[in-house]
C-alpha cells in the first residue's frame, strides 16, 4: 500500500488524488458542466430555496442516531454542496459575494466534503421523513461524482472500476477460463449434492435472459449462484452468461455518472452482442439499480430489465418451481437492501417467495422502503480500512434490529449488504447469525425428484452433453423456452 | 401618522403584495420550466407519478407524519394552521378588500380568528425555543430560522392588540402602523426566504424525483466538456 496514503480522509486514495492541484477551480468547473449537461440543477434551486432546517431528517439517519454529531445530520451534510451551489451557481450568490466576500471555495473545504459525503451511504432513508422531500442521497450521489472530478475517489473503488473499465474486464478481476472452471465446479456440486443437471450456459446466442450477477458472487457465493442455476433450470429458462462481460457491478452508481454510464453501456453491448433479450440481474440491490438506469443510458430498443427475486417470485406463482415438503425451519429474517426497496420497487416479492420456504419468518422493524441502510451502502462496503466506521456506528442499528428478530438465517439478496452484514454480525456478538442470499435458501428447498439426471437420461432421446448442446437443445425447444414468466 | 398610515395599507401595502405574488410566481415559472427541462431531456421518461403524488400529499397534509418528534410536529402544524387561515379568512381583511376590489369570501367567525391569532403567536414562540433546545435543530440553525418565526409572529400579535384595544397598552394609530407595516414586511419575506416553500411545497418530491432521471449522454457529455474522454481511469 505504499502509493496509497489516508492523508486527510479516513479512507485510502491513490497518490494521483494527493497529485492534483487547482483542485477548486476544476471541482467548479466541473460542477459548471454537470449542471449544464445532468438533472441535478432542479433540485439543488430548489432545495437551496425551501430547505427549512427542521432537522427531523437527523431522527432518521442511523449514522446520526450513533453518534449525535451535528455533522452527521443530513441537512448538515447537504448544505456542505448546497454553499458552494448557492455561493458559485445562483445570481444572488454571486452578487453576495461581489458585495460581501465571505465563503469561498478552499482545499480544505474540499477534504471536508470528501470526508463528509463518505459518512454517507445515499440510502435515501432521510428523505422520507424530509417535509421538503430533501434527497440527500441524492446530494451525496453528485457531491462524489464531482469530487471524482478533482480525483478524490477511494481506492478501492477506483482500482475495481478501472479492473472493469480497462482491465480484465469485471471488478474482482476473474478471467474467462477462471469464470467457466468456476461454473462447471458449480454444476459439478448440483449434480452431486442435488442429482440435477442444471448448467451455467455460456455464451448462448439468442437466449432469453442474459445473466449480470455481482461478479465477486462466482468467488464468495457459491450457493447463490446454484440457487439461480437451479431456479433457471427448473423452469426451462432460455439464459446464458456472456464472456465478453459477465459482471453487474456498477460502481459508477456510488461515484460517478461517467463511470456509470460506461458499465451500464457494456451490459448493453453484450446482450447486443448474444443477441439476447433481456437483462437478468442477480442478487444485488446496487446492480439492480444500475441496470435500472437502461433506458436512461442504453441506446435505442434497451433490453428489459428483470431481477432475479422477480423471475422466481413469478415462477414459483406459477407453480414452475416445484417445492419439497421440507421447509427452512430455523427462524428467518429479510433485510430489505436500499437500492431495491427504498423506492418500493422490490419488496414483496422476496417476502412472498420466504413466506412460501420458511416456517419461521419475522420481520425486523422498519422494513420495506422504510428500511434501515446496512450500514456498507453506497461502495462503504468495499472500503475495508473503515470497517470499524461501518460496522460500529453505521452498522449499530441493523444489529439491534437482528438481534431483535432473534433469528437464525438473515436474508438479504445483494452481495454488498451480506458482506456487511456477516461484518456487522461478527462486530458486534452476533456469532449465531448466518447471512445468505435468498436462492441459497431457495436451493435447499426445490423438489428436485423430476429432475434427477438419471431420469432425464432414460426419458429422453438424443441425449446431450455438453453444457452448450445443452442449452441448444433447451432454446429448440418451444414447450421448454416459452417460460411464460413477465418481467413485471 | 394618518398620512403614514394611509400610505402603509395603500401604496407600500399594494408593493409588498405585488412584489410577494411576482416573487412567488417567479420561484414557480423557474422551477417548473427547469423540471419540463430534465424530463424532455431524461433518457427514461418513465415517472412513478402516483407515488410522487401521494408522497406530495401526505406532506401537505402531513397527518400521518406528526408522530415523528410529536410535540415539534403539533406545534408546526398550528403554526402553519393559524397563518394561513388567519391573513385570508380574518372578517377585518375580507372587509377591506370588498371596498377596495369589491371581491370577498366567506370569513371565520371573530372567536375562530381571535383564537388562531393567539395560536400563531404561541407556536411561533414555541418553535423557536424548540428549535435552540434540540441539539439537533440548534446545530443546522441560520439567523433567519430564529428570525423568522418571530419576525411572522408580529403582525398577529399587533393585529391581535388592534381588534382588541382593550387590552392595548399603546396608542392605537401606533400598533395599527405596526400592524400594516410588518404585515408588508412578511410579504416581502415570503419569496426572498425559505418561505416560498409556500408555492414549492407541491413540486418538491417531484423534483427530487426528476432530479434521478438524467439524459441520456449526461456522463459523456460531461466528459467532453471537461476533455476527459479517452482519459485513462
Ligand atoms: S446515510 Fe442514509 S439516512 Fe443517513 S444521511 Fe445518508 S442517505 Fe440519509
Ligand atoms: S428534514 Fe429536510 S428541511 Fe428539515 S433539516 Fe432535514 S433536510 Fe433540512
Amino acid at each position: 500500500m505504499s502509493e496509497s496514503e489516508k492523508k486527510n480522509y479516513s479512507y485510502y486514495v491513490e497518490q494521483k488524488t494527493l497529485d492534483v492541484t487547482d483542485r477548486p477551480r476544476k471541482f467548479l468547473q466541473a460542477f459548471a458542466a454537470v449542471l449544464e449537461h445532468g438533472s441535478y440543477g432542479v433540485a439543488l434551486d430548489t432545495y437551496t430555496r425551501v430547505s427549512a432546517k427542521c432537522a427531523r431528517c437527523s431522527s432518521s439517519c442511523q449514522l446520526y442516531e450513533a453518534t449525535e454529531d451535528v455533522r452527521d445530520i443530513p441537512c448538515q451534510r447537504s448544505e456542505l454542496l448546497l454553499k458552494v451551489y448557492r455561493r458559485y451557481f445562483t445570481r444572488s450568490g454571486l452578487m453576495k459575494a461581489r458585495l460581501f466576500g465571505g465563503f469561498t471555495l478552499t482545499d480544505e473545504y474540499l477534504d471536508t466534503m470528501a470526508e463528509e459525503y463518505y459518512r454517507c451511504t445515499a440510502c435515501r432513508r432521510c428523505k422520507s421523513t424530509c417535509p421538503i422531500g430533501i434527497d440527500h442521497g441524492l446530494v451525496t450521489h453528485l457531491a462524489r461524482w464531482l469530487l471524482a472530478e478533482i480525483d478524490v475517489i477511494p481506492k478501492a473503488l477506483v482500482v475495481a472500476t478501472r479492473e472493469q473499465l480497462e482491465g480484465v474486464g469485471n471488478t474482482s478481476a476473474i478471467t474467462v477460463p477462471g469464470l467457466k472452471d468456476t461454473c462447471e465446479f458449480l454444476e459439478e456440486e448440483l449434480e452431486e449434492e442435488y442429482g440435477i443437471a442444471a448448467k451455467f450456459p455460456i455464451d448462448v446466442e439468442d437466449a432469453e435472459y442474459v445473466f449480470f450477477p455481482a461478479v465477486s458472487d462466482y468467488l464468495l457465493e457459491p450457493d447463490t449462484l446454484m440457487g439461480n442455476a437451479a431456479v433457471m433450470h427448473v423452469t426451462g429458462a432460455s439464459w446464458t452468461i456472456g464472456t465478453g462481460n459477465f459482471d453487474g457491478i456498477d460502481y459508477g452508481l456510488f461515484y460517478s455518472d461517467r463511470m456509470m454510464e460506461s458499465i451500464v453501456n457494456n451490459v448493453v453491448d453484450e446482450v447486443h452482442r448474444v443477441r439476447g433479450k433481456k437483462v437478468l440481474v442477480g442478487e444485488c440491490g446496487h446492480a439492480t439499480r444500475s441496470a435500472w438506469y437502461i433506458p436512461t443510458f442504453g441506446g435505442e430498443k434497451p433490453p428489459e430489465v428483470i431481477n432475479c427475486l422477480q423471475y422466481a417470485y413469478q415462477a414459483l406463482k406459477d407453480g414452475k418451481i416445484p417445492l419439497s415438503n421440507r421447509k427452512i425451519e430455523e427462524r428467518v429474517t429479510y433485510h430489505d437492501p436500499c437500492n431495491i426497496a427504498r423506492a418500493g420497487r422490490i419488496t414483496e416479492e422476496p417476502r412472498e417467495i420466504l413466506k412460501m420456504i420458511c416456517t419461521d419468518f419475522v420481520e425486523m422493524t422498519p422494513n420495506r422502503a422504510e428500511n434501515y441502510c446496512c450500514g456498507g451502502g453506497g461502495g462503504t462496503v468495499s472500503i475495508d480500512e473503515i470497517r470499524e466506521f461501518r460496522t460500529t456506528l453505521m452498522g449499530k442499528r441493523k444489529a439491534d434490529q437482528i438481534r431483535a428478530t432473534g433469528a437464525k438465517y438473515v436474508v438479504s439478496p445483494c452481495a454488498n449488504c451480506k458482506k456487511q452484514l456477516k461484518e456487522v454480525c461478527e462486530d458486534n456478538g452476533l456469532d449465531e447469525v448466518d447471512v445468505v442470499g435468498l436462492h441459497d435458501l431457495l436451493l435447499k428447498v426445490i423438489d428436485f425428484s423430476d429432475f434427477q439426471i438419471d431420469k432425464d437420461e432414460s426419458s429422453e432421446e438424443g441425449e446431450t452433453d455438453t453444457p452448450a448442446e445443452m442449452q441448444e437443445a433447451a432454446v429448440n425447444n418451444p414447450t421448454e423456452t416459452e417460460s411464460g414468466i413477465d418481467s413485471e | 401618522m394618518e398620512a403614514l398610515i394611509e400610505w402603509a395599507r395603500g401604496p407600500f401595502f399594494w408593493a409588498a403584495l405585488t412584489f410577494m405574488v411576482l416573487g412567488l410566481l417567479r420561484h414557480l415559472a423557474i422551477t417548473l420550466w427547469d423540471i419540463f427541462r430534465v424530463l424532455r431531456r431524461a433518457g427514461d421518461k418513465n415517472m412513478p407519478y402516483k407515488q410522487i403524488a401521494t408522497n406530495t400529499v401526505k406532506w401537505l397534509f402531513p397527518i400521518d407524519k406528526v408522530g415523528n418528534r410529536f410535540v415539534l410536529s403539533m406545534t408546526s402544524v398550528c403554526f402553519h394552521i393559524a397563518v394561513i387561515l388567519v391573513p385570508i379568512f380574518l372578517a377585518g381583511h375580507i372587509a377591506l378588500w370588498k371596498r377596495g376590489t369589491s371581491l370577498s369570501w366567506p370569513a371565520l367567525p371573530n372567536l375562530a380568528s381571535d383564537i388562531l391569532t393567539i395560536i400563531a403567536v404561541i407556536s411561533a414562540v414555541a418553535i423557536v425555543i424548540q428549535r435552540s433546545m434540540a441539539k439537533a435543530s440548534r446545530g443546522l440553525s441560520r439567523f433567519q430560522d430564529y428570525a423568522l418565526p418571530l419576525i411572522i409572529a408580529i403582525p398577529f400579535a399587533t393585529g391581535f392588540l388592534v381588534m382588541h384595544p382593550q387590552w392595548n397598552p399603546f396608542p392605537f394609530n401606533v400598533m395599527f402602523l405596526l400592524h400594516v407595516v410588518s404585515a408588508n414586511v412578511v410579504l416581502i419575506l415570503v419569496p426572498l426566504t425559505k418561505i416560498s416553500h409556500c408555492v414549492l411545497l407541491p413540486l418538491t418530491q417531484l423534483v427530487s424525483e426528476v432530479a434521478w432521471h438524467f439524459p441520456e449522454n449526461a456522463g459523456s457529455k460531461v466528459g467532453v466538456a471537461l476533455g476527459k474522454e479517452g482519459e485513462p481511469i
